[in-house]
């Protein structure tokens, strides 16, 4: 296929476009609103009637015609506006896949006898939740990584088997689990968690433990010869890992701690077991409501992408300071 | 995911050593004391509790805590973990009471304490509205639809047993000819909208549902009285009697002033605080 594009890029087109005309004229679309954009060149559809093979072929290859002419637009861009255009058009597809279930989004953002939309009550209680309960438990766990991972690197036997037992423990159970766990089992040691520091616990002692893995990589990651040439100048070994080892190890800990905060902003949604009312429990409370329960469904998943897109970028300025040893 | 949470719930259970219960008068003196009465409830169970168009939370367990902390002196304050952390028990004093429409089965008296029951959810049948039965009697030998494995399938099979204090005796009046189980009764009910006989010929479910039901549209009757009722109680934790028997009192205060009462008919239309 590749050479023949190289050889023959006419042909090619060519074979793209019945390919695709084929498979969309397959799903037979006729009897959908893009098959009624068609309706000034073959007449009205009677909707009683199921939409013959004549017009989901039409609207099979009219859309066909216009993904190659679409790609052929792209091929003439520079790369930055191909990534925009694409972004563009795949959110504009996204946002007619959800359209298409014909659900009314409306009480999303309608006000009641409250005074405040529900998008409003969403976004405070809900989204503001998740988001303070992430954040504070993702500081402790990196804290707790940091130990784990210098227990695992630890030539002292009890620290390193405190720290196998603790990370084998919390990656090897479920993240509800532990939630219950903290919540009920403490409770009946005589140590009673609210709901809300029950859960934090729990998230900062599950990922605390993925994460001192990615801690020990990062540290090992540091080329020895770093140590060798500070320990040469005559630096105290507390003062090599805190100046020279742990920040080089940052550039290697940092992009996959932020993909564990990413996880984590959704993970935490297993502490509504415990009665949190973080952004995917308030949505289904207010969905229960009006038994509209799928669409507070749907705007809760473009708050957390929303919320994972501010991170992913909030990342990438953190990986940028951190990898500027190493930038060309 | 439910079960996974009950198996925990269970393993949490077996591993449970001697717990050190609360002492006696210990949760009803720090009621008195704070001026609040805490209960844990589900935000997601209309008509029995929700958030209403307030965003407060609001139903007829919600108003019938309030009831009850309005008549100790307190404030009602609500929290809301999920079914199976209240059912585990233990609660740590966390909160005090669960008004939750709960079946004090013997099973769950091993670990929570049933100081009231507050009203009764009684099984009734439905048939399509163009059905020409009009009596228990008419529907032996038809084909009846219900939840599978639940206490109303149990009884078309007859083998239903209410293991719940206070639940009061009921005979087995209906003889099913064929009897179709569901994932949940409303699923039954839509079988049943399909006609009369379509595919089954009645529905065996509870009336607060049935009812809901029919009010979003279902065209649906119930025949005859209920077949059975199922006691809904308040939930305690074990080891305070001092305040088990504080709620037995203001719970039967409610019941006899006749304030349960209009609770049942403002949320449910009828008075199901009592079996007649």
């Amino acid at each position: 296929m590749f050479e023949l594009a190289r050889e023959n890029p006419w042909l090619s087109r060519a074979v793209l476009f019945l390919l695709a005309a084929a498979a969309l004229t397959a799903l037979g679309l006729g009897g959908t609103a893009a098959g009624d954009l068609f309706a000034p060149l073959v007449g009205p559809r009677d909707p009683a009637v199921e939409a013959g093979f004549g017009r989901n072929l039409l609207v099979g290859v009219m859309l066909a015609g216009a993904f190659i002419a679409n790609l052929e637009f792209l091929r003439l861009l520079p790369f930055r506006w191909q990534v925009l255009v694409v972004w563009v058009e795949l959110l504009a597809l996204f946002y007619a896949f959800v359209l298409s279930f014909e659900r009314d989004f409306g009480v999303v953002f309608a006000v009641n006898d409250s005074g405040v939309s529900n998008l409003y009550f969403l976004i405070t209680t809900g989204a503001f939740t998740t988001i303070y309960v992430s954040l504070i438990a993702i500081a402790i766990a990196c804290v707790l990584a940091l130990l784990g991972a210098l227990g695992k690197l630890s030539r002292n036997g009890a620290a390193y088997a405190v720290a196998t037992f603790y990370i084998s423990f919390f990656r090897g159970t479920p993240l509800l689990l532990q939630v219950v766990l903290i919540y009920t089992g403490f409770a009946q040691l005589g140590f009673v968690l609210e709901a809300v520091p029950a859960g934090i616990t729990a998230l900062s002692l599950c990922y605390g433990a993925y994460m001192a893995e990615i801690f020990r990589a990062g540290i090992v990651g540091v080329p020895h010869g770093q140590q060798e040439a500070a320990k040469a100048l005559g630096l105290p070994s507390d003062l090599i890992f805190r100046k020279i080892v742990f920040p080089q190890a940052m550039r290697l800990i940092v992009p996959p701690t932020g993909n564990q905060f990413i996880a984590m902003l959704k993970d935490s949604s297993l502490v509504s077991v415990v009665g949190v009312w973080e952004l995917t429990k308030t949505a289904q409370v207010l969905g229960k409501r009006d038994f509209q329960v799928f669409e507070f469904l749907i705007a809760a998943a473009v708050i957390y992408w929303i919320m994972s897109v501010v991170f992913e970028v909030l990342q990438s300025r953190l990986e940028a300071y951190y990898g500027k040893g190493h930038r060309r | 995911m439910n079960s996974i949470v009950k198996l925990g719930v269970a393993a949490l259970l077996a591993s449970a050593v001697a717990v050190p219960a609360a002492q006696a008068g210990e949760t009803l003196d720090r009621v008195m004391s704070t001026k609040t009465l805490t209960m844990s409830s589900d935000p997601e169970y209309p008509p029995q509790s929700f958030l209403n168009d307030k965003n407060e939370m609001d139903g007829f367990d919600v108003d019938v805590g309030k009831e009850i902390a309005r008549r100790m002196g307190a404030e009602l304050k609500i929290v809301t973990p999920s079914w199976d952390i209240i059912t585990a028990g233990n609660w740590g004093g966390r909160w005090d009471m669960s008004v939750g429409s709960m079946t004090p089965t013997k099973k769950r008296a091993e670990v929570l304490d049933f100081p009231a029951v507050y009203y009764y959810t009684p099984a009734a049948f439905a048939v399509h509205k163009d059905s020409a039965i009009d009596s228990l009697d008419d529907l032996n030998g038809k084909t009846i639809g219900s939840c599978g494995g639940c206490t109303y399938d149990a009884y078309l099979m007859k083998s239903l047993e209410i293991d719940a204090e206070g639940a009061p005796p009921f005979e087995y009046e209906v003889e099913a000819g064929e009897i179709k189980t569901y994932e949940t009764d409303t699923h039954a009910f839509d079988d049943l909208r399909l006609g009369d006989g379509t595919r089954l010929d009645a529905a065996f479910s509870a009336l607060p549902t049935i009812q809901e039901a029919i009010k979003s549209g279902y065209p649906m009757k119930v025949i005859g009285k209920p077949a059975f009722y199922e006691p809904l109680s308040v939930a305690t934790d074990k080891g305070d009697p001092e305040f088990d028997a504080k709620i037995t009192e203001v719970v039967a205060a409610m019941k006899a002033d006749g304030t349960l009462k209009q609770l049942s008919e403002k949320w449910y239309g009828v008075d199901l605080t009592s079996v007649d």
